[in-house]
């Protein structure tokens, strides 16, 4: 970090960036206002209000918040987690971010973050995952990562953890941008997933104080980190008002492309995409298809054979199915299927139907949900 | 003067002797009674004073002593009017010396109405069986006479005070009654629920036969309407009969609590639902007065908690140590008792809060953590103790109209009591009844991995997240179902079979 930024400046404006309520353009006009973060906190809530044509209210509450936290030791902790505070001063903050309208006052980030020439594509999507969402997302993820694109998601549950996951069995880095503090983990049950987003190389990123718990309003307010990192940024699955649309809404005001999966029209995990695509959207229907929104600038050292339609990502040597397993994926086919289903369908008792199902889903081509069986690859 | 009586009293669910002290002595009328009486021994003193004068006795007004002994023991229940009364009537010499000297022989129990007569109490069967060494005549209330039958100890039930005081004194003779019951005949259960009356649901159904078959508790999770308080009832039907020291067992808990009804021995496995609703002290037992609670009213047999994710956490809780130990002991200031709870646990809970999820047909309107925290309301600990989990889905009208008769309870119950057989022989001479209540040790000994079996383990490990420790459940299930199929050794395929009833999803992570 050779920038020219003073450490107290430094603190200064971790205490500035601790003020959530307020956008964070607003923020960087108060910055030119004052010259620097450290003359802001030096003046009073009047002062502020009056200079920079604020709500008094807002300055006080802005000052209040500011000083709750304390600079050093959000410092020293990120450091003790191996992890940096990057300012907009600094050559490691994202090129992307500092382009964009609101750029973050200051980034937390575990791990590393992908170079500028790098292509980062974004993956969003509900929460509410179905079979069908998970597909896609593996696929999409698994593909993209092969190819030498780094995935962007924001670490939630559903699409974000299957994507994410996707990178991590690929071992190939993804990006994670979190709405909590870095010293947090939400949703719990993603510990490990975060642990081997670092192992390979990936980054955790948030804009939020260290300790910050989750929030309803920081979800969407990190939806805009995600889409100025990514281009372009693709939703799997998602309802009509979900934030997987605030991303793609946020990720059109940022001059993205928006991409979007078509879906079932009778899934309301699907009408989100649907109704991009009918708003214009790129359709992806394949890897390829997401590849050619990727700028030229950051196709270099990208695996070339994927730009072409017709090459499918390299499978893997194709385990043969017997003859059961091979009618028992045929009853299952595009259903959500229990075992009771595919026993009848296939005429077999319990403890078989059992084997062949457990063995299908350790092979991988089943995934199993509260007792209901779907197919887990194309 | 001085009179003896001899009564007796429950602690847990065995009879004490208690002999019953009168003294009668001159001076101020006064009534005493002694030797840690709980409060319905103490109201006695009211019941006797109005029965005596009722029956045509006179209640002497002088100083009365009623002692209770061995006094550490503490004295609960309604039984005690009786002797109370007959002692009086002994030490005032309102009985005639012969008939003084009868009352040594008698075990006398029973609770006095008012006017005289004799009120069923609780508690008969366990202390007539426990006092039969003590090879008195028991004197107790007609309406306990069936339970009295089972104790095979003589009996005699007079249905007033007077009708006792004159049998006493030889005026009138009373029947006694003694039946060695050996009952000849097997205790067969009487259902006339069937499991063909539930239409699909075969790998529920399978799970509730692996379950009955080796002891194992089960949890079904499915939407509303899918048949799981409908097979949970059905359960008990298809679990083997009751032996005769189970039953006698199950007969004097009911005793205690005064649930015998007009039964004689109970006959078939208790099952108990209990509502979510339930305190923990009447779940586990307890009470100033410690009583049994619905685990030990379901002992031998079937606990059956719908909705079990509604129950309070701690109630939940307190089911460990019954699910553990199979008996709950119970600590108060004033005493701690045991009472024996080995039963089957057989739960039931919807998938998700508004009971949609995975539902094909209406969508689920709640939330991801809605869902997480609904599943967390049932504790690890606690889901470690059940080694069967199992979904239930929607049955379709095609597949419900098309469904074959599915098999009687009989055919199910058939294959259970032959692998119940092969486990009474494999654990006679030890304490273990099935497998699973298997110690390390036997687990160590009967359920070996059948070779190539560990690769297997190990990617399902992986893929289902499963921990070390909930590969034990997963052995002694597989014993069971190699026992089902009448092999020696578990095989590969049980193993795989055990992985369907893999427990409750939790966290929905994307695999690694």
């Amino acid at each position: 970090m050779n920038s020219t930024v003073s450490s107290e400046e430094r603190l200064a404006r971790i205490r500035l960036n601790a003020f959530l309520y307020f956008r964070a353009d607003w923020l960087a006009r108060l910055l030119e206002i004052f010259g620097s973060a450290q003359e802001i906190l030096k003046q009073d809530a009047q002062t502020l209000a009056r200079e920079a044509n604020l709500n008094p209210s807002t300055a006080a509450n802005l000052l209040k918040e500011a000083f709750s936290i304390n600079p050093q030791e959000e410092w020293d902790k990120t450091e003790k987690l191996g992890g940096h505070i990057y300012l907009p001063e600094d050559e490691e903050y994202p090129q992307s971010l500092r382009n964009c309208k609101e750029a973050p006052v200051a980034i937390y980030v575990l791990g590393k973050l992908p170079a500028d020439q790098q292509a980062c594509v974004g993956m969003v999507g509900t929460r509410k995952i179905t079979p069908y969402g998970r597909r896609v997302a593996t696929k999409l993820a698994e593909g993209l990562a092969q190819c030498g694109v780094v995935i962007v998601s924001g670490l939630a549950r559903g699409i974000d953890s299957e994507s994410h996951a996707a990178c991590v069995r690929a071992k190939r880095p993804t990006v994670g941008v979190i709405g909590t503090g870095i010293g947090r983990c939400y949703p719990p049950e993603n510990r490990a997933l975060e642990k081997a987003i670092l192992e390979y190389g990936g980054a955790i990123v948030s804009e939020l104080p260290f300790n910050r718990p989750p929030n309803a309003f920081h979800f969407p307010r990190r939806n805009r980190i995600i889409a100025a990192l990514s281009q372009p940024v693709v939703v799997i699955e998602g309802e009509v008002k979900s934030g997987a649309l605030i991303t793609a809404k946020l990720a059109l005001e940022q001059g993205k492309d928006v991409l979007a999966v078509p879906g079932p029209i009778d899934s309301p995990q699907s009408g989100g995409p649907n109704s991009l695509l009918a708003q214009g959207a790129g359709v992806v229907s394949n890897v390829a298809d997401i590849l050619e929104y990727i700028p030229q600038a950051q196709r270099f050292g990208l695996d070339m054979r994927f730009f072409e339609h017709n090459v499918q990502t390299p499978q893997k040597p194709e385990e043969t199915l017997s003859e059961r397993e091979a009618q028992v994926m045929h009853t299952i086919a595009d259903g959500q299927l229990s075992l009771d289903q595919v026993a009848l369908a296939i005429e077999a008792d319990v403890p078989e139907a059992a084997e062949l199902l457990f063995n299908l889903e350790v092979k991988g081509f089943l995934a199993c949900e509260n007792g209901l069986y779907s197919k887990n690859k194309f | 003067m001085l009179a003896n009586a001899t009564a007796a009293t429950i602690k847990g669910i065995e009879g004490f002797a208690v002999s019953v002290e009168v003294d009668i002595a001159p001076g101020l009328p006064n009534f005493a009674v002694v030797g840690l009486p709980d409060a319905e021994v103490k109201e006695s003193k009211e019941r006797v004073t109005a029965a005596i004068r009722n029956s045509g006795f006179d209640f002497p007004l002088k100083r009365i002593t009623v002692n209770l002994g061995p006094a550490e023991l503490r004295k609960s229940g309604t039984q005690f009017d009786l002797p109370i009364a007959l002692g009086i009537l002994a030490a005032s010499e309102q009985l005639s010396a012969p008939a003084r000297e009868k009352i040594k022989d008698f075990l006398v129990l029973g609770e006095l109405a008012l006017d005289g007569s004799l009120r069923p109490c609780a508690g008969v069967l366990p202390m007539l069986i426990s006092c039969k060494t003590l090879g008195k005549m028991a004197i107790i209330p007609p309406a306990n006479a069936l339970e009295g039958q089972i104790s095979s100890a003589p009996f005699i039930t007079p249905h007033t005070l007077r009708e006792l005081a004159d049998y006493l004194e030889e005026k009138i003779p009373l029947e006694t009654v003694q039946l060695a019951y050996v009952p000849t005949e097997e205790i067969t259960p009487q259902t006339t629920l069937d499991f063909n009356e539930v239409k699909g649901q075969a790998l529920a159904k399978r799970a509730l036969e692996i379950a009955a078959a080796g002891g194992h508790n089960v949890l079904m999770i499915g939407l509303p309407g899918t048949g799981k308080s409908m097979l949970a009832k059905r359960f008990p039907g298809i679990l083997p009969p009751l032996t005769q020291d189970e039953a006698l067992e199950i007969t004097k808990i009911y005793s205690i609590c005064n649930l015998l009804g007009k039964s004689r021995l109970l006959t078939n496995r208790p099952f108990r639902d209990p509502h979510h609703t339930i305190s923990d002290v009447a779940l586990i037992g307890g009470g100033s007065t410690p009583k049994p609670g619905e685990v030990s009213l379901a002992h031998n047999g079937v606990l059956f908690l719908d909705e079990f994710a509604e129950f309070s956490r701690s109630a939940l809780e307190v089911l460990r140590e019954p699910l553990e130990n199979g008996h709950v002991t119970i600590s108060r200031a004033k005493e701690t008792v045991s009472y024996p709870a080995r039963f089957t646990l057989v739960a039931a809970m919807n998938p998700c809060p508004c009971g949609n999820l995975g539902n094909p047909l209406k969508p689920c309107t709640c939330s991801p953590t809605q869902v997480t925290r609904y599943k967390n309301r049932i504790s690890g600990p606690l889901l470690d103790r059940i080694d069967l989990t199992v979904n239930l889905n929607p049955v379709k009208f095609t597949d419900w109209k098309q469904g074959t008769e599915g098999e009687t309870s009989a055919q199910i119950r058939a294959r259970v009591l032959a692998a119940r057989e092969i486990q009474k022989k494999r654990f006679a001479g030890t304490s273990t009844t099935a497998n699973a209540f298997m110690t390390s040790a036997q687990l160590k000994e009967f359920c070996k991995l059948p070779s190539g079996a560990d690769t297997i383990l190990e990617s399902a490990m992986r893929k289902f997240g499963l921990s070390a420790r909930s590969l034990d459940k997963i052995l002694k299930t597989a014993r069971t179902i190699a026992d089902l199929e009448g092999k020696a050794d578990i095989e590969t395929k049980h193993l795989i079979e055990v992985m369907q009833y893999r427990p409750l999803d939790r966290k929905g992570v994307a695999d690694l």
